[in-house]
């Protein structure tokens, strides 16, 4: 397929993202989701990865970002069970320490460097859907093109 | 113009998923639902293939009940795949008049509610117990062994666990020989082209949906499986609580059949750090600090 002006990549990039759509499990909050999380508070995160946890029952992912003083703050983010994003593609490897991320999220009610990873950009490129859809999680975001 | 072709896409996929798990119209009817040799309905796998149910997550079982025939509620689900009984606005027991709550159980079910489900025991990796094993979104398999009576449930999540059913004809135990348990003792046999499966002795660890319906030791599930067709397992559960309820209530909805999948290992208790988030009403840690 060629689509005059847009590379194949993209194509393939929102290809990926249907696919992921259509793959994904529905769910998969182990927790409440609103208890700890604010959908409304939407947070876009760009920095380093510090550490993986790929473990039951969510995955967390540590990261430092660079404050504009050139300060760093570590933060650490929530997605998915490691099954759900298994069946989505992801695998333990696909970040490693080091990693330059952006990951877009939710903010924790509790004020903590906390967040509900929704999307993460991967190193390659890729934006792969990181969390859970259903129940009182928000719906993923918007994949960027 | 090529951004609109992409964007239509993104937009039209989840409605290809409603098609393709047969929550809409789709181009060829779904095969029978396959059976043994002696006519039993077959509620797994046939010889050689994969598969699994793909156990919809039920987040209000309150909102089911006036549903059973209905296999989903998608579209007051918001579209989400998979979801059902899903309506964040009717939260509370007074939009609920169709559950027989007790006033015991609607104040501690509205307290649930309130707190936003903060303290369900599914997010300490406890077992769901009684029907909620078939509303919490993990893939489940059903294992027939009728040269054995008995049938075997495995399910992926929420802690990994399998439960078994008796088909040899017993009663459950009665007085202190029941030992109360996270998914009770259970009892089946046939009818027709249904699994029927009786359950009693459930402790009272465990909340009846994620929204927080609570329940006593008192509750006796009746569980209907029929397989509808090849790709659809329509579950029913009667709520028995003469502890919380006023009079049994009955729940359905459909599973979906995921051609192909399989079953993996899903440990909850690994590393829940949700636990040592956890704080009481007064904003005191419950199980500690995070280390």
């Amino acid at each position: 397929m060629d689509f005059p002006g847009y590379t194949n990549r993209r194509l393939v990039i929102a290809l990926a993202a249907c696919l992921v759509l259509a793959l994904v499990q529905p769910t998969v909050a182990h927790h409440s989701f609103a208890a700890e999380f604010d959908a409304n508070k939407p947070v876009t995160l760009k920095g380093a990865v510090t550490n993986l946890e790929w473990a039951n029952p969510h995955i967390w992912l540590y990261l430092d970002v660079k404050n504009d003083d050139g300060s760093v703050q570590p933060w650490q983010c929530e997605g998915g069970p490691p099954n759900t994003l298994t069946r989505n593609g992801w695998t333990k490897d696909s970040l490693k320490i080091g990693d330059q991320v952006t990951i877009e999220g939710v903010l924790a009610k509790d004020g903590s460097k906390t967040c509900n990873a929704r999307l993460v950009k991967l190193p390659d490129g890729r934006s792969v859907f990181a969390g859970s859809l259903g129940g009182d999680n928000p719906p993923p975001p918007k994949q960027p093109h | 113009m090529r951004l609109h072709v992409i964007a239509a896409l993104v937009l039209v996929a989840p409605s290809f998923v409603l098609a393709q798990r047969g929550a809409g119209p789709s181009a060829a009817p779904p095969a029978p639902a396959p059976h043994f040799p002696d006519g039993t309905p077959n509620l797994g796998r046939d010889p050689g293939e994969k598969g699994i149910w793909n156990v919809p997550w039920v987040r209000n079982m309150g909102l089911r009940i006036d549903k059973t025939e209905a296999g989903t509620d998608l579209p007051s689900s918001g579209g989400v795949v998979g979801l059902v009984g899903h309506d964040l606005k009717r939260d509370g027991s007074r939009f609920e008049p169709l559950v027989p709550f007790m006033p015991w159980s609607a104040a501690v079910y509205d307290y649930n509610v309130a707190n936003e489900s903060k303290y369900d025991p599914e997010g300490y990796c406890l077992p769901p117990g009684g029907p909620r094993m078939m509303a919490t979104p993990y893939p489940m398999e059903i294992i027939q062994l009728p040269e054995q009576k008995r049938t075997i449930m495995t399910f992926e999540g929420a802690t990994h666990i399998w439960r078994e059913i008796y088909m040899d004809g017993r009663e459950h135990p009665k007085g202190d020989a029941l030992n109360p348990s996270y998914l009770g003792h259970s009892v089946g046999h046939w009818e027709g082209e249904t699994l029927v499966v009786d359950v009693v002795g459930f402790n009272e660890a465990t909340w009846l949906d994620y929204s927080g319906h609570p329940h006593t030791d008192q509750l006796h599930v009746i569980e209907k499986f029929t397989r509808r067709n090849k790709n659809v397992l329509h579950y029913e559960a009667t709520i028995d609580d003469p502890g919380a309820y006023t009079k049994p209530w009955t729940v359905a909805w459909n599973v979906p059949w995921r051609a192909n999948g399989e079953l993996a290992e899903y440990i909850c208790q690994e590393n829940n750090q949700y636990l040592f988030r956890l704080t009481d009403d007064f904003g005191q840690p419950i199980f500690g600090k995070r280390p």
